[in-house]
Formats: structure tokens, C-alpha cells, sequence
């Protein structure tokens, strides 16, 4: 539920700031801006763009920075779950309660509480959530007294919750409660340009923590790297940057180095995408199947008219000296006999001749 | 097409990637849907690299060669 730590690396805002991009500065500028007000954030991006870290930010800029900083996923399925998880329980509130368990909110009294993958959160605890942020007190479960709470709360959403609201799976006044000032984060491939210098942050990091200085990376497979479009933004570039430093062993990261995924995606998104214009195939002889398709037919029509040869220049709509000659060229001649052709072609349900692929 | 030819077509689009770093990828055969390539150059002798190319390389070449039961990395 709640997201794992690095604990061997202390939180600075050096360590994650990291982005030259316009877009990027735009936000931090913007971040420096809000951090230090109370009001909530909604943080939207897709999955790996680095909701939380600008929640943490949002944090550590903020006159609560010396408070808990307490950050928790939604994307749980039991609802029961994400309640006790939020508000609490008190002893026996359900079966497996033995003890009285104080929930998020509580936890992060007087700083900052994340609510990631808030579009996750099914609709009867949206009723449960408006309500706590608009007395600011929280129920444990099974218990009769609110209990005061002083807490910032940021939420993350990886999907448009207006979108939501409009499907009606997402309740338009829990959206304006969250969404005071909406923080965008763009996917990492609409800002290319900082994937260099995320390479060089996350490879100092993770050859250091192997004991190595960090090695340059090919012309070549930083081409890759800016070409691959990263569906899962800056946790997938950081995971490719963290397996290359456990496992390279040259003097340089180069194609050997790269996670095969990235480095022939340029190959599989030719052969995927731009199949329907410029298909990838080994080629075919035009010769060899329009062969293949004249036996067909005219096996096919000597049948139909049992091996008689004007009968078949008719069904094929030519004349019949020029089936004559095909015959001839296809060496088709045994085929003008009674029961030549059946065995020859494969028929289709509709009788005409099926045409191999 | 025979299928030495398809691997090989394949190969010859990845290959510009390996030497580009000063390796390359050689297709010794292809048997019953069973082709066989070596690594030369710069990571042949990498243990990352066979790993690595192999996955790659073998996810490549299904693509378009579906019938291909196993790629086989020779060592050198």
C-alpha cells in the first residue's frame, strides 16, 4: 500500500529535480509557487511520471516540511481496506482487528498527506473522503468519536477525472474539493530532451551504489534511448538505467548493455505499427502466384464443365484458343480429361477454387 | 522465402544498432526452424550481452518469421 522507500539515498530536491525541458521548469517554477500554500493539489500524469516525487516537493517546500510526509496508494480493490487504511480502526471494529490501528490521516497529522491513484477510489468512499476534508475530522472505523485532523492532502490521478466525472464514476464535487490547482505532468516522450540527463542522474546513482564510477553510454544506444517511447516514463528509464549498471561489465554501456526492449524497438515498431502502409514481408513472386491462381481457375473450370474445354473458356470468360494455350504453358493437359483438376485444387464452401495464401 | 533469407532480413535491420558499437550478428543456419547465430566483436565475450541478444534478437526475428521454433546463440 504504501510505496517502498530507497532508504539508501537521503530525499533531496537535487535528487529529483531533474529536468531541463520547458515543460519541466514550468512545472517546478510552478511547484515553488504553490508548495507553501494549504490548499489541495491534484497531480495528474501517467503511471512513472513522477506524481509523488512533486508531491514530496510539494512537501518540502512547504512550512510543513519538518511533519510526516505520508504517502498511500488507492489502488487497492477492498474498499473495507482503503478505509481502515485512511481513517483507522478501533480494537474489533472487523474480524482481523486485535488491535487499534490509527489510519493515514491521523499518521500525518500536521503534514502532508498523498493520495495517489485517487481515480481508483470506488464511489461510496468518495462520499466518505468529501465528507473528512470538509470537517477535517476522521472516524476509525468502529469507532463513535471524530478525532481533529490537521492535514495538507495532495492526490495524484494517472487518468483525466473530469473524464471521469462525465462517466459518472467520479463525483464532481470531491473533484473541485481536490482539484484547487491542478499540477500536469507530461510522459517522458514529450520531453526527449531531458532523457540525457535523467541517464546521467540515475546511472550516477546506480553505479555508485555498485561501487563504480559510471560509464558513457554509446552515440548509438543514447539514440535508442531517446527513440524508444517509454510508456512507462521515468520508473521505466530509471529500472533500464539501474539493470544496465548491475549487469554491464565494459567500458562503455553499448548495444550488448541495452535491455532488448529498447534497443530493437525501432524494429518492432516497423514491423507493428507501420505494417498497414509499408507491410515488412519477405516478398512474394508475382510470377509463381499468378501461376499458382491460373492452375486454380482453370482446373477448376475444366471440372465444372467436365473437362471440356469450350464449356471452361466460357466460365472463364475467354476464348477458348487462349485456354488452349494457358494449358499448354501451365502444362495443364491432363486436366482436359474427365476427372482431372478435383484433386489439384481446393474448393471453397461457394465451389470456387481456393486460392492457397 | 526460405527461411535463411527471413532470419537474415531480420538481422540485417537490427545489425546497423550492434555495429554502430562495434559488435555484430552472424547467422551460421538456419534448420527445421531452428536458427543459429554468433555474436562477434565488441560483445561477444559478454555474458549481459548473450543475455541480452538473445531476447532481442529472437523477439525480433518472431515477428516475422512466427514459425521459428529456436534461436540459438553459439558461443564463439
Amino acid at each position: 500500500m504504501t510505496r517502498p522507500r530507497d532508504t539508501h539515498e537521503p530525499f533531496t530536491v537535487d535528487s529529483v529535480v531533474v529536468g531541463r525541458s520547458a515543460r519541466m521548469r514550468g512545472v517546478f517554477d510552478f511547484v515553488r509557487v504553490i508548495a507553501d500554500s494549504e490548499t489541495s493539489v491534484l497531480i495528474t500524469g501517467e503511471s512513472g511520471t513522477g506524481k509523488e516525487m512533486v508531491a514530496r516537493l510539494l512537501h518540502h517546500w512547504s512550512s510543513r516540511r519538518s511533519k510526516p510526509f505520508v504517502p498511500v496508494s488507492c489502488a487497492i480493490l477492498s474498499e473495507t481496506l482503503i478505509e481502515s487504511e485512511l481513517f483507522g480502526h478501533e480494537r474489533g471494529a472487523f474480524t482481523n482487528a486485535i488491535k487499534e490501528r490509527p489510519g493515514r490521516f491521523e499518521l500525518a497529522d500536521g503534514g502532508t498527506l498523498f493520495l495517489d491513484d485517487i481515480d481508483d477510489v470506488p464511489l461510496s468512499m468518495q462520499v466518505k473522503l468529501l465528507r473528512v476534508l470538509q470537517t477535517r475530522t476522521v472516524e476509525r472505523l468502529g469507532a463513535v468519536r471524530s478525532i481533529p485532523v490537521d492535514v495538507r492532502v495532495l492526490t495524484g490521478s494517472k487518468r483525466d477525472l473530469r473524464q471521469l466525472v462525465a462517466e459518472g464514476t467520479f463525483r464532481e464535487d470531491l473533484l473541485y474539493r481536490l482539484n484547487v490547482i491542478p499540477v500536469q505532468l507530461p510522459p517522458l516522450r514529450e520531453r526527449t530532451e531531458d532523457i540525457p540527463l535523467l541517464i546521467d542522474h540515475f546511472f550516477g546513482r546506480y553505479f555508485r551504489a555498485r561501487g563504480k564510477e559510471a560509464k558513457p553510454m554509446s552515440p548509438a544506444m543514447l539514440e535508442a534511448f531517446m527513440r524508444y517511447p517509454w510508456p512507462g516514463n521515468v520508473r521505466e528509464l530509471e529500472n533500464a538505467c539501474e539493470r544496465i549498471a548491475q549487469t554491464c561489465i565494459c567500458d562503455s554501456v553499448v548495444a550488448g548493455c541495452v535491455p532488448a526492449s529498447i534497443l530493437f524497438h525501432r524494429a518492432a515498431g516497423a514491423a507493428a505499427p507501420a505494417s498497414a502502409a509499408t507491410p515488412v514481408h519477405p516478398g512474394v513472386s508475382l510470377d509463381d502466384r499468378i501461376r499458382e491462381v491460373e492452375t486454380s481457375l482453370i482446373g477448376w473450370a475444366l471440372k465444372a464443365s467436365d473437362g471440356n474445354k469450350s464449356k471452361a473458356a466460357v466460365l472463364l470468360k475467354v476464348k477458348r484458343s487462349t485456354l488452349g494455350d494457358r494449358i499448354k504453358k501451365l502444362g495443364l493437359g491432363h486436366l482436359e480429361s474427365r476427372d482431372g483438376g478435383a484433386a489439384l485444387v481446393p474448393q471453397r464452401a461457394d465451389g470456387l477454387p481456393g486460392i492457397r495464401q | 522465402m526460405e527461411g535463411y533469407a527471413r532470419v537474415q532480413a531480420v538481422l540485417d535491420r537490427v545489425r546497423p544498432l550492434l555495429q554502430a558499437d562495434g559488435g555484430d550478428i552472424v547467422l551460421i543456419e538456419v534448420l527445421n526452424n531452428r536458427a543459429t547465430v554468433r555474436l562477434t566483436g565488441k560483445c561477444a565475450g559478454c555474458p549481459s550481452a548473450h543475455v541480452t541478444l538473445h531476447v532481442g534478437v529472437e523477439m525480433a526475428i518472431r515477428a516475422e518469421f512466427p514459425e521459428l521454433e529456436e534461436l540459438i546463440v553459439a558461443q564463439a
